[in-house]
């Protein structure tokens, strides 16, 4: 469960004072709102980096435990932006394999080695009908493969909350619908909260909680 | 660049000491020669040098100094730029620890003021240089800053053989030794020509004059150049055409005064204005060193070139770099003479290893074979002095004059 | 999991304690980034000092030396000259050749292209292309005359150091812009001018260009900074009435009478100033062409003329040609040819490369070890600067950097040997390696600047999500993502270690002789053969450096391949 309270961001002379949020396993956030108002910056605040053009405060609560003064590898917070930032120097499966937890560990409870890691980054690929792509490097990939290699390697990390900024922007329309559709199954069925910051509306699943920073802005 | 680096003449060496003419010193040389070629007292003065030498060399001093000298290394810092004297120095490395159990490591730079600059960096404390090759400006600036071991002569048994008298080894540019440096080979300013330059003349013709010289670029335009001065030899070649434009003017041999100078030099000034503008580049560059003027010539760039190793064309010619018909020549009047030397820093970390060094280089078998090997640095010593190899000598100017020379060439033409 | 989170929060006393050790580190690693950076300062200041009692008459002595304003006057010229055309040349070749099937290629042979030491450049040319050199005897030989006098290259010309200083630095400038065209988004910015319907040509001119050349400026300085002050090769082809600056203060430098002590001083202090009017040269030479271009972008000129870069797809066809003459020629005077034989009278022999091979292994060995060391040295110390300064979040002038590109290199090395000399300390290779650390550092700065800072910082956001420590973010993220640029500067640095020969000579007191020591110094002879051999075995040393950098390089990827491809 991930919850923000009295969370209040400061930006180039104004000021948002949001409301509390709370989101449950599986619980998808969708954040709108014009531009320069700050949304990658507040996606970037809960993850833990530093903020360099805005004031942020509030609690961010991640299961209970309060995630102030907690460097952003703590957090186990996961990120996926419009450039998904494959790491160019390994193929995707060894992408995958870096976002493996490090103490992961198979049934016998003993850490797995490197051909086990391979094999479940593998599997994850397969299940989703990627396996081809496992051997490819970031540039050999299209928008649509590299978005949903992306969010695999987010998932893989096994987050306790993902973060996505803008994360389907520069694909088609048509692509665009049909990965975001299957991102939010995927996550719902992995019962992962999530924040999405988001220009447009269409492919939101109708459950799925909405705010628009435009209705909590005042000019100071 | 050579071991001749003196760009400039020590002005503070003693005036007078060349207050004699040149054609007097030029008469004594001769006499020592012939005194020399008479096969009697050769044989005398060897055989007495020889019981000398074993004297000195039983000394308990001597055999101190070899028994220091064992098993030190001696880095010897000299000009790397001659492959002859390279191989020369890698053999006389071997000869030197197999017979003294000392190690010879030459240490080649592109130029011996770089010694000079680590010993004035080191301001006589502890020295990485225990020998090293020099003359004129560089000994003179080391000397009047006493980085140098002194008494040389004393030490190194072999120094007797030295033919001092005949060669007039005393001085170095006009500045004395006093036994701070010990002569080495002898230089002798002379020009290597192809057979077509000087065609008017027969080719038996061994020596010109400045008129010489005009009339043969006049024939053969952009042929003819010299290194641009301060460089050493360059400098020199202006030197030996002064002398023999002013028919050997006692007053070159004294100081340059302001006097002097305004009726000496316009003559010089003159024969140049008038060969510049026929000679290589129409004197608008020069070489800028006697080695580039001679890998100009052999590239036949060039039908002049210019050397202080009487015997440098006989060794190129063997290495077959130059043609075989090229002459060596040299000024009417006598070719500039002076010696190459070793010395040895004060602050030097192996002082008896470098002696025993000195004292082989200077011995009968490495002194022949530098002049007999492809090096054919002619010798020193009086054993070896071969009259029939030996040009006649021209006596240096006034080491003042070199400056006044450089100075006024670079006012006018060195822009 | 959260339970070590929360203890680790409230760990206070122990976050003391780290920050206390981070704090430490962070000094000592200021202090010695400042040591390696500010070395070459430190130096001159030293290796100046002492030398100087000024008074006015010395002064105006100095200033009215004779040919001392020509000669300043020309230097400046060919020091601005040469490594522009150079700059634009590599500019158009590049243009020529980055999308398209020919970059490959040049990619391979620039190794190869880079390794020819400057002096066999110059060297190769005069001998090939002047008045009787080789290519016009060989030319005008098939039709039995000679080669007109006017057609040949002098031997000793402004014109010859320009020709050879502006070919050489070509490679130098592609090597460049291809560490910089790696981190731009080329490709695009030239789609988006032709779809507003500019030739490519033109594209890469208005747009591409004026980035290139703000991201060149410091490597425009070195090549400006090196021609400034090199001797070799302005003693051999550079004219000499007058004589460039560098052969006058040369001379100054290496007399001992106590007015060349005084000119030394002075003229040491001119060619600082050169320096700054060269660096003056380079903002205003930017200002003007970046406003010009400017000019031509709003009045939408098409710009034709920038088609005619189109004849630089020959550029490396060309490159290469001249490379293999030039090595042809060594490798000829190698075996004995010389200019009085014929193919068949010449006295071929192997005995020059087997009596010298003997002597050669000594330095060789050590010059690859003190290259690999320094160079590796210069690099991390490199890493630690821009490390440092990205923590601090603000840069330092890169001139603070490259000090020891641009300042005088005599001086410099002479006052660390009065120090080195008066701390008694030994003449052991490593002291040489310490003494090579501050160029290895300043050139592969030059070269690594541009990459890490333009590094996307999201890479280790994203890896730090992952629960990567910022440790294990620099290793496994950053330092790999830069391993391409790494190999370069590496290659940089080794060929730079390779060069030195002051440093060498004057820290190692003569008793670690390299190959460059002994090939500086056997080259001073002018004998072509040994001298040959020198200059072949010296050019294999970096040549097999950036072999071995550009085959890594083509095995891994880095921050390189991510955008933009």
């Amino acid at each position: 469960m991930l919850s923000i309270n009295n969370c209040q961001i400061q930006i180039e002379g104004c000021l948002i004072t949001l409301p509390n949020i709370t989101l449950e396993k599986g619980e998808l956030l969708v954040i709108t709102g014009p531009s320069g108002m700050g949304k990658s910056t507040f996606l970037h605040w809960i993850l833990g980096d530093s903020i360099r053009h805005a004031n942020i405060s509030g609690e961010i609560m991640l299961n209970g435990v309060p995630l102030s003064g907690v460097n952003i590898e703590q957090r186990r917070i996961g990120l996926l932006m419009q450039d998904v930032h494959l790491f160019p120097h390994l193929n995707v499966l060894d992408n995958i394999c870096f976002a493996l937890p490090h103490r992961l560990k198979d049934e016998q409870g003993s850490k797995l080695s490197r051909r086990q890691r391979k094999d479940s980054a593998m599997q994850m690929l397969n299940k989703i009908n990627m396996g081809y792509v496992a051997e490819h490097y970031s540039h050999q990939l299209s928008g649509g493969e590299r978005s949903r290699v992306g969010l695999v390697r987010a998932l893989a990390n096994q987050p306790q909350a993902l973060l996505m900024d803008e994360p389907f922007a520069a694909l088609d329309p048509d692509t665009s619908a049909k990965v975001s559709q299957w991102a939010f199954s995927q996550l719902h069925e992995r019962g992962v909260p999530s924040i999405m910051v988001s220009h447009d509306l269409n492919n939101i699943p109708s459950q799925a909680q909405h705010l628009d920073l435009a209705n909590y802005f005042q000019q100071v | 660049m050579m071991w001749q680096t003196s760009k400039h003449a020590n002005i503070r060496s003693r005036i007078g000491f060349f207050n004699s003419f040149g054609w007097a010193n030029l008469a004594l040389l001769f006499a020592v020669l012939l005194s020399v070629l008479s096969v009697s007292p050769v044989a005398l003065g060897n055989s007495t040098l020889k019981e000398t030498i074993s004297e000195l060399e039983a000394s308990q001093q001597w055999q101190q100094t070899l028994k220091e000298a064992r098993g030190q290394t001696v880095y010897f810092y000299a000009w790397g730029g001659s492959k002859p004297v390279n191989d020369y120095l890698r053999w006389a490395a071997r000869e030197i620890a197999s017979r003294y159990k000392v190690r010879l490591r030459h240490v080649k730079v592109a130029d011996i003021s770089e010694a000079v600059s680590r010993l004035k960096a080191e301001d006589g404390s502890k020295s990485a240089i225990d020998l090293l090759w020099v003359n004129g400006e560089n000994f003179s600036y080391l000397k009047a800053q006493k980085l140098l071991l002194g008494k040389l002569p004393s030490a190194i048994p072999n120094t007797t053989l030295l033919a001092t008298e005949q060669l007039s080894l005393h001085n170095d540019f006009g500045v004395p030794m006093e036994g701070y440096e010990v002569p080495w080979g002898v230089g002798q300013f002379n020009l290597i020509a192809n057979q077509s330059l000087f065609s008017a003349k027969n080719p038996e013709q061994t020596s010109i004059t400045p008129a010489d010289i005009l009339s043969a670029a006049e024939r053969n335009p952009g042929r003819i150049s010299y290194p641009r001065p301060p460089e050493f030899h360059g400098t020199t070649f202006l030197k030996q055409l002064l002398v023999a434009l002013t028919n050997s003017d006692p007053r070159l041999f004294a100081l340059a005064t302001p006097n002097a100078q305004q009726q000496l030099l316009p003559v010089l000034w003159h024969y140049l204005d008038k060969l510049h503008p026929i000679i290589w580049q129409n004197g608008s560059a020069f070489p800028s060193s006697n080695t580039e003027q001679l890998a100009l010539f052999t590239q036949q760039q060039l039908d002049l070139a210019v050397s202080f190793n009487p015997n440098q064309m006989a060794k190129e010619q063997s290495e077959k770099r130059i043609a075989s018909n090229a002459q060596r020549l040299f000024f009417d009047g006598g070719a500039i003479t002076n010696s190459h030397n070793l010395a040895i820093p004060k602050g030097a970390q192996s002082p008896a290893g470098a002696k025993v060094v000195i004292h082989f280089l200077l011995s009968e078998l490495a002194q022949k074979h530098k002049v007999d090997g492809s090096w054919g640095d002619p010798a020193v010593i009086t054993p070896l002095l071969d009259p029939a190899s030996t040009l006649p000598a021209q006596q240096e100017l006034h080491s003042s004059w070199q400056q006044v020379i450089e100075d006024t060439w670079q006012q006018k033409y060195g822009a | 999991m959260n339970n070590r989170l929360l203890a680790k929060s409230q760990l206070s006393p122990s976050n003391q304690l780290y920050s206390a050790i981070d704090l430490g580190l962070k000094s000592t690693a200021w202090v010695l980034v400042a040591i390696i950076a500010l070395a070459p300062l430190f130096g001159v200041v030293i290796g100046l000092w002492p030398a100087a009692e000024l008074d006015w008459a010395a002064i105006s002595r100095f200033l009215g030396y004779n040919g001392l304003a020509y000669s300043v006057a020309s230097t400046l010229l060919l020091s601005l000259v040469a490594p522009l055309i150079a700059l634009y040349i590599a500019f158009m070749v590049y243009s020529q050749y980055r999308f398209n099937r020919r970059w490959q290629s040049l990619e391979k042979r620039l190794a190869p292209l880079l390794s020819l030491p400057h002096l066999a450049v110059a060297l190769g040319l005069v001998y090939l292309f002047s008045s009787g050199g080789m290519l016009w005897s060989v030319l005008w030989g098939f039709v039995g005359q000679t080669a007109p006098e006017w057609l040949g290259l002098p031997r000793k010309s402004m014109l010859t150091m320009i020709l050879a200083i502006s070919i050489k630095e070509v490679p130098f400038f592609l090597l460049i812009f291809s560490a910089i065209g790696r981190q731009l988004a080329i490709k695009q910015w030239l789609l988006q001018g032709r779809a507003l319907g500019y030739s490519e040509s033109a594209s890469w001119w208005l747009i591409v260009f004026p980035v290139v050349l703000k991201q060149s400026r410091l490597a425009v300085l070195a090549a400006m900074a090196y021609t400034l002050s090199v001797l070799d090769i302005s003693l051999l082809i550079g004219p000499n009435i007058p004589e460039l600056y560098a052969v006058v203060l040369y001379n100054w430098q290496t007399g001992f009478t106590p007015d060349e002590q005084t000119f030394a001083f002075l003229g040491n202090l001119l060619l600082i100033a050169m320096l700054g009017v060269l660096i003056a040269c380079i903002y205003i030479h930017e200002r003007l062409v970046t406003k010009q271009l400017a000019n031509q972008a709003v009045m939408a000129n098409p710009l034709n003329i920038t088609r005619l870069s189109g004849v630089f797809t020959a550029w490396l066809g060309f490159f290469s040609l001249l490379t293999l003459a030039i090595l042809a020629t060594f490798l000829l005077w190698s075996l004995g040819w010389n200019t009085h034989s014929t193919f068949n009278t010449a006295n071929w022999s192997t005995s020059l490369w087997q009596d010298e091979w003997f002597f050669m292994q000594g330095p060789l060995l050590n010059s690859l070890h003190i290259a690999f060391f320094s160079s590796i040295l210069g690099v991390g110390v490199t890493l630690l600067a821009l490390e440092l300064q990205r923590h601090n979040k603000r840069y330092f002038p890169d001139y603070l950097w490259l000090l020891a590109i641009l300042l005088p290199q005599l001086s410099m090395v002479y006052g660390w040997q009065i120090v080195h000399t008066s701390s008694n300390a030994s003449y052991h290779s490593s002291w040489i390696i310490l003494s090579h650390v501050p160029f290895t550092f300043a050139y592969s700065y030059l070269v690594l600047r541009g990459p890490f800072q333009s590094l996307n910082r999201h890479y280790e956001l994203v890896a730090a999500s992952f629960g990567y420590s910022p440790w294990q973010r620099w290793w496994k993220v950053r330092f790999m993502l830069l391993r391409p640029a790494l190999l370069s500067a590496f290659a940089i640095a080794f060929s730079v270690s390779i060069a030195q020969y002051i440093p060498t000579l004057m820290i190692g007191a003569g008793r670690v002789a390299t190959i460059t020591t002994e090939a500086v110094a056997i080259a001073s002879g002018n004998e072509q053969s040994i001298t040959a051999v020198y200059i072949l075995v010296q050019a294999a040393l970096p040549f097999i450096a950036f072999l071995v950098a550009s085959i890594l390089a083509q095995r891994t990827r880095g921050s390189v391949d991510a955008e933009h491809q």
